[in-house]
C-alpha cells in the first residue's frame, strides 16, 4: 500500500557546473499525493525532472517500480506516467483537442489514427479540466491559465497511474487553482499517485499527504505538513519572518507573510 | 474539424490527387507552340513536331515539376516540423548551398572532358549536398543532441558559405562556365529524360513515406522536447531522421533541377492554416499540393515571354513573396483585433 | 650637299620612321589579338588574364580579368597606353588610371564594322598606321573571299547555341549574330531581338532549324555534345545531320580573327560550298 512508486537515493544533478541537487534521497509512495516546496532555486523543478526520467542524474540511482528507470523504455514509462509542465509554448496552430489527443501518443503506433478508445479518454480528460468548451478554439487563442488546464487534460488524457505536477496552479486565480487541487484529490480517490512541485505552502498543508522541504539542492526535511511546515523550519529555509498558525476550519497548517515592520518587531 | 479523422485524411488526399493529376494533363496541353494533339498522336512518316513537343520536352518536364515541388514541399514541412518554425524552408539550412556548390564545381572541374561533364553535375551536387549535411549535422551536435536553434543558425552559416564560394568561383568563371552557374542558382525543370523522372520519383517518394512515417512524432515534438520526452518519443532519433531524410532529399532534387525556392515555404505554410498542424496529413497534401504549384508556375516560367522562358525559380519568388507579404499582414491584422 | 650630310639625312628619317617601342597594356583577349597581328607583340607589357592567343600572349604579365582590370598592376607596368573594350566593370577603373594620367584608349566591339574600327584606333594609338592598313586590308580580303564563295547560295534557318543546362543561343544585336547573317544564314533566335535569349525547347523545335552550331561544351573532336540534338528527330538539322560542335573563343572575340569564324560558320551552314576544293 505504501510501496515506493518512485525512489530516488542519493542522487545529485549538476547543470553544466552549478549543482542542481547534492545528495537527494526521497521517495514517492502509491497512492499519495507529494508536494515538493522550497525556495526558488532549491532545485524542484530539476528534482520532478529526474523523476521523470528527462533528466539522468551524475550521481545515485532512480529506481521505478523497484527498476532502475534508465533501463524502462520511454514509450513504457509514458503510458503508465504522465507530466505537466510549467508552461508549454506551441508554435503551431493546432486546436485544443488535438493537444489533449496527443496525450494519446503513447498508447498509439507511428501513423495511426485515433479510435473511439483516444477521442472518449481525451473528452473525459477535458471535461475533468472543465475546458471542454474549448475543444475547438486554437491553442494560441487561449490565456495562460486555460493552456494550463488543458495541459493537465492533456497528461489526464493519457491515462496515467502516476502524474507529475510543475506549479499546475501557478496561473490560475484562488478559485481555479484550488479546483484543480480538488481534482487531484479525485484522481488520488480513484488510485493514482501524485508528485506536485508548488510554490503556496498553504495549497500544500491542504492538500499533501506529505511534503518534501528542498533548498539549495538539499533535502531539509520529509514528513506529513504539519511536521515541516514549522515556524522554525520555515524561518530558517526561506531566511525571513512568518506567521504560522493552523486553520479553524480545514484543520491545516497555515503560513502568512508579514510586511516589515512586523518582521522587525518579531525579530526582537 | 477540430481532429483528424480518417475519413478527412483520405478525402483531402483525393482531392488533391485529382488536381494534380487534372494539372499535369492541363499543363502538358499549355505552352508557347500550339500542339494538337490529334496530329501528335498521327505517327505517319516519323514523329511529328507535335509529338516531339508534347511527349519529349513538355510531358517529361510537367512530371519532373510535380516531383520536384512535392518534394520541396514535403522537405519544407519536415523541416518547419523539425526545427519548431513555421517560417522555414528547405533551403535555409544550407544544403541546397552545398549541392550547387557541388555542381558548379563538378562542371568546372569537368568542363575539359566533356564525357564527364554530363554526369558530373548532378553527382557532384548530390556529393556537395551530402557533404554539407553531414558537415551542419557534425557542427550542429551539442553534447550529443540536434537543438532546433543550433541547427537553424549553423544551416543558415553554411548556406552563406556556400553562396560566398560560389560567387567567388562565379567571379573567375569564363563565358561558358557563367551560364552554367546560372541553372543551380535559378533552377530549371527542363529534361527530356522519362528516366531521371522516374528515378527521382522513386527517391522522393520513398523519403516521403519515411518522413509521413514520423508524423505523429513531429506532432508531439511541437510540445517541447521534454514534453515529448515524457510522452514517449524518442526524440534524438527522431530528430535525426527527420534531419538526413530531409536533407538528402533536397540535395536529391537541388542536384536535378537546380535551387528552386519558395515552394517548401510557402505550400506547408499556407497548407497548415487551411488544414491544420497535424502532420499526419499536412505531409502528403504539402506532397500533392507542391507538385500542382511548381507545375503551373513552370507553365508560367514556359509559356509568359513566348520563345524565352523565364528561371522557375524567379517565377516562384514573384509569386511567393507578395503572397507571403499578404500573408503576414493579414495575420499581423488578426493579432490585434 | 656633300655625302655625310645626305647619309645623316637619309639616317634621321629612318630613325624617326621607326617609333620608338612602346609600352601597352591591353585589357581584352580582342585587342591583345590585334595588337600581335599588327606586330606589336614585343610592346605588349600586360594582358588580361583570358588573353591566349596568340600562345606567346599567355606568358605575359597578368593585369587582372576581362572585367575588373587590376590598376595597382597596372601602375607598376608603366605603360604608354592602355587599350580596353567598352564592359560595365572596367568604367571605375578606367576612369581611376585617366585621372592619374595615363592615355587610354577604348575602341569598341559590337559589330564586324566596329572590329574594323578599333584595328585601325589601335594601330593608330601605337602608330603604326601602315601595319593597321595591311591588317584591315587582309581582314577584308578575306571576308569577302567567303562571302564570294556563299555568292547565290540559299538561306538557311541557323540556330547557334552557346549553353545547353540552361538553353541559351545567340540572339540579335551581337557580331555573332551578324556574322551569321553574313553566311548566308537566318538565325532564328533573332526573332527575340534579346541577345542572349533564354530559350524554350520546344520553341526550337518549331523554329525548325536546318543548322545547329553547339558551342556550349564540345570541341571539334568531341561530339558527345551534339547527342542532346539527336534526341529530337523531327529537327531537319537532325535528320540532315547538320549538326556541329564548336567551342573555339574566336566566336566569341571580335577581332583579327573574325573572317575565320565566318568562314567556320560558313563551312557549317554552306557545307556543299566548300566540297569542291575537297577540305
Amino acid at each position: 500500500m505504501h510501496d515506493p512508486v518512485l525512489s530516488l537515493h542519493r542522487v545529485s544533478f549538476c547543470y553544466r557546473s552549478v549543482a542542481a541537487l547534492d545528495d537527494i534521497s526521497l521517495d514517492l509512495r502509491r497512492g499519495e499525493i507529494l508536494g515538493i516546496i522550497g525556495p526558488n532555486g532549491s532545485g524542484k523543478s530539476t528534482a520532478l525532472r529526474i523523476m521523470s526520467g528527462v533528466l539522468r542524474p551524475q550521481a545515485g540511482s532512480v529506481l521505478w517500480l523497484g527498476r532502475p528507470l534508465a533501463q524502462v523504455r520511454r514509450a513504457d514509462l509514458a503510458r503508465q506516467l504522465a507530466v505537466v509542465p510549467q508552461d508549454t509554448a506551441i508554435e503551431f496552430p493546432f486546436s485544443v483537442l488535438e493537444v489533449v489527443l496527443m496525450g494519446r501518443a503513447p498508447h498509439l503506433g507511428g501513423f495511426a489514427f485515433e479510435g473511439d478508445r483516444d477521442i472518449a479518454a481525451a473528452q473525459a480528460a477535458l471535461r475533468r479540466t472543465a475546458t471542454s468548451h474549448l475543444a475547438h478554439r486554437c491553442i494560441h487563442e487561449l490565456s495562460g491559465g486555460e493552456r494550463q488546464r488543458v495541459t493537465l487534460a492533456r497528461a489526464l488524457a493519457q491515462e496515467p497511474q502516476v502524474l507529475l505536477l510543475d506549479e499546475p496552479g501557478a496561473f490560475l486565480d484562488i478559485r481555479h487553482a484550488v479546483e484543480i487541487y480538488d481534482l487531484l484529490r479525485d484522481l488520488q480517490a480513484e488510485g493514482m499517485t501524485i508528485a506536485t512541485v508548488l510554490h503556496d505552502l498553504n495549497l500544500a498543508a491542504l492538500y499533501c499527504d506529505r511534503v518534501a522541504l528542498l533548498k539549495a539542492g538539499r533535502l531539509v526535511r520529509l514528513g506529513a505538513p504539519g511536521e515541516v511546515i514549522t515556524y522554525a523550519t520555515l524561518t530558517e529555509v526561506y531566511e525571513t519572518e512568518v506567521y504560522v498558525d493552523t486553520n479553524d476550519i480545514t484543520g491545516a497548517v497555515n503560513v502568512l507573510p508579514l510586511s516589515r515592520p512586523y518582521r522587525e518587531r518579531l525579530r526582537r | 474539424m477540430p481532429y483528424l479523422t480518417r475519413r478527412r485524411f483520405v478525402r483531402v488526399n483525393a482531392l488533391l490527387a485529382a488536381g494534380l493529376l487534372a494539372t499535369l494533363c492541363g499543363a502538358a496541353l499549355i505552352g508557347p507552340v500550339h500542339v494538337d494533339l490529334m496530329r501528335a498522336l498521327q505517327r505517319t512518316g516519323g514523329p511529328s513536331p507535335d509529338f516531339v513537343i508534347l511527349f519529349d520536352t513538355r510531358l517529361p518536364r510537367v512530371l519532373l515539376g510535380a516531383v520536384v515541388g512535392g518534394a520541396l514541399a514535403v522537405a519544407g514541412a519536415a523541416l518547419q516540423g523539425l526545427l519548431r518554425n513555421p517560417l522555414a524552408d528547405p533551403h535555409i539550412l544550407g544544403i541546397s548551398g552545398g549541392a550547387a556548390l557541388g555542381g558548379i564545381v563538378a562542371i568546372i572541374l569537368a568542363g575539359q572532358q566533356p564525357l564527364a561533364a554530363f554526369s558530373a553535375g548532378p553527382v557532384g551536387s548530390f556529393l556537395g549536398a551530402l557533404g554539407a549535411t553531414f558537415l551542419i549535422y557534425r557542427l550542429a551536435l551539442v553534447h550529443g543532441r540536434l537543438q532546433p536553434y543550433t541547427l537553424l543558425l549553423t544551416g543558415v552559416v553554411v548556406n552563406a558559405f556556400a553562396g560566398a564560394l560560389i560567387m567567388f568561383i562565379n567571379s573567375l568563371a569564363d563565358f561558358y562556365q557563367a551560364h552554367g552557374i546560372l541553372f543551380w542558382l535559378m533552377g530549371s525543370l527542363a529534361t527530356q529524360s522519362y528516366r531521371l523522372v522516374g528515378t527521382i520519383t522513386v527517391y522522393a517518394l520513398a523519403a516521403a513515406a519515411c518522413l509521413l512515417w514520423q508524423a505523429r512524432h513531429m506532432n508531439v515534438l511541437s510540445l517541447g522536447e521534454e514534453a515529448a520526452l515524457q510522452l514517449g518519443v524518442e526524440v534524438e532519433r527522431t530528430r535525426r531522421i527527420i534531419f538526413f531524410t530531409s536533407s538528402l532529399l533536397v540535395g536529391a532534387v537541388v542536384s536535378v533541377s537546380g535551387m528552386i525556392g519558395f515552394v517548401g515555404l510557402i505550400v506547408p505554410h499556407v497548407l497548415r492554416l487551411t488544414l491544420g498542424a497535424d502532420h499526419r496529413l499536412l505531409l502528403p497534401a504539402s506532397f500533392l499540393a507542391g507538385g500542382m504549384f511548381l507545375v503551373w508556375a513552370d507553365t508560367l516560367a514556359r509559356t509568359l515571354l513566348g520563345a524565352t522562358e523565364i528561371p522557375v525559380g524567379v517565377v516562384t519568388a514573384l509569386c511567393g513573396a507578395p503572397f507571403f507579404i499578404y500573408l503576414l499582414t493579414r495575420a499581423a491584422g488578426k493579432a490585434f483585433d | 650637299m656633300s655625302l655625310r650630310c645626305w647619309l645623316l639625312f637619309f639616317g634621321v628619317i629612318v630613325a624617326a620612321s621607326h617609333a620608338p617601342a612602346m609600352r601597352v597594356v591591353s585589357l581584352a583577349p580582342s585587342v591583345t589579338e590585334t595588337l600581335f597581328a599588327l606586330g606589336a607583340g614585343d610592346e605588349v607589357v600586360g594582358v588580361s588574364t583570358y588573353c591566349d592567343y596568340p600562345p606567346e600572349a599567355a606568358k605575359i604579365t597578368g593585369v587582372g580579368s576581362f572585367l575588373t582590370p587590376n590598376i595597382e598592376q597596372i601602375i607598376t607596368l608603366k605603360p604608354d597606353v592602355i587599350i580596353g573594350v567598352p564592359t560595365p566593370g572596367n568604367e571605375e577603373p578606367v576612369k581611376t588610371l585617366q585621372s592619374l594620367g595615363f592615355k587610354i584608349v577604348i575602341v569598341p566591339a559590337d559589330t564586324v564594322e566596329q572590329t574594323r574600327t578599333s584595328i585601325e584606333m589601335i594601330a593608330h594609338a601605337l602608330a603604326r598606321e601602315a601595319d593597321g592598313r595591311r591588317l584591315i586590308e587582309q581582314f577584308d580580303t578575306r571576308l569577302a573571299a567567303v562571302q564570294q564563295r556563299l555568292r547565290g547560295a540559299p538561306l538557311r534557318r541557323v540556330l547557334m547555341v552557346v549553353g545547353q543546362k540552361p538553353l541559351v543561343a545567340v540572339g540579335s544585336g551581337t557580331f555573332q549574330d551578324e556574322l551569321i547573317r553574313m553566311a548566308g544564314g537566318i538565325n532564328v533566335a533573332g526573332a527575340t531581338r534579346l541577345a542572349w535569349p533564354h530559350l524554350n525547347l520546344e520553341t526550337v523545335i518549331a523554329w525548325a532549324p536546318q543548322v545547329i552550331i553547339d558551342t556550349s561544351m564540345g570541341t571539334e573532336e568531341n561530339t558527345q555534345v551534339l547527342e542532346f540534338w539527336k534526341q529530337f528527330p523531327s529537327l531537319p538539322a537532325v535528320r540532315e545531320q547538320h549538326l556541329y560542335a564548336y567551342r573555339t573563343y574566336e566566336l566569341l572575340r571580335p577581332g583579327p580573327r573574325i573572317p575565320e569564324a565566318l568562314e567556320m560558320i560558313a563551312r557549317a551552314v554552306h557545307p556543299e560550298r566548300y566540297e569542291e576544293l575537297g577540305h
